[in-house]
């Protein structure tokens, strides 16, 4: 059994899909089990990191109380593409998450074992 | 040429039947890496792709029946094959012990296929040397 470490990447808006959450969740099990494993938001997943999200709006729970148990679940580190923040308008990303915010995104992936997208 | 050396496969399916081709190219991949000496440790199926594991589906008699080609491959080669737990009672996907759980009228899962959480895929994935993920857009 080789060492693995996990790159868990959202590229879809919160709400409009259910594939980040499944990511997510993926994550989070990932993490519990004492796996090296990080987030990468780009893309609409983007989005994920708005402030001031209003999920009620639309009959969903909040995204947001899920990601901020992120580092709690001893998650390594959540990436995000630049490039997708100046994209959506994201100028100030959600202030209770500890995000590492790339130029580039490139040689990311290659740092991992496994990199999972659904 | 060298063949390369066996590797040991996690496959995981999000894409559903029918609604994706996730299922058929899953399968065309596991059959391949079979006959090429490699082995599938594990099958799991997660988001739509739970819908595989449906006893009911039933397809017209001149369409492919991936549900059941699927089974075949699972039984015939002994893998174990999961569904995801939150996945599957989301999309009304039961074995005997959930629906009975449920209160629900039927179970639609039945074996090979076993409904678990998201230990399995771990598990498997860190037991096999590749986890291959087949998704909607496969």
């Amino acid at each position: 059994m080789t060492d693995r470490r996990f790159l868990f990447v959202i590229d879809t808006a919160p709400y409009g899909h259910w594939k980040g959450r499944e990511i997510l969740d993926m994550a989070f099990s990932a993490a519990a089990f004492d796996q090296p494993a990080a987030l990468l938001f780009t893309h609409a997943g983007v989005n994920w990191l708005r402030s001031g999200q209003l999920p009620d709006a639309v009959q969903q729970k909040s995204v947001s109380k899920n990601l901020s148990a992120a580092m709690l679940f001893g998650l390594e580190a959540i990436y995000v593409c630049q490039e997708s923040l100046d994209h959506f308008g994201i100028g100030k990303p959600d202030p209770g998450l500890e995000l590492v915010v790339l130029a580039s995104t490139s040689d990311l992936e290659a740092r991992f074992t496994d990199v999972v997208r659904l | 040429m060298d063949s390369p050396p066996p590797q040991s496969f996690a496959l995981v399916i999000t894409g559903a039947p029918y609604s994706s081709q996730a299922p058929q190219t899953a399968l065309n991949f596991a059959e391949a890496a079979i006959r090429a000496g490699h082995k599938v440790n594990q099958v799991f199926l997660y988001g739509d792709g739970v819908h595989l594991a449906s006893n009911f589906a039933s397809p017209p008699s001149d369409e492919s029946d991936w549900p059941a080609l699927w089974r075949v491959f699972i039984e015939s080669h002994q893998i174990p094959a999961t569904c995801c737990v939150a996945s599957a009672l989301r999309r009304g996907l039961l074995d005997e012990t959930e629906s009975r759980r449920y209160e629900k009228t039927g179970a639609n899962v039945t074996a090979p296929y076993a409904i678990a959480g998201l230990g399995e895929w771990l598990e498997s994935t860190l037991n096999s040397s590749r986890t291959l993920y087949f998704n909607p857009d496969h």
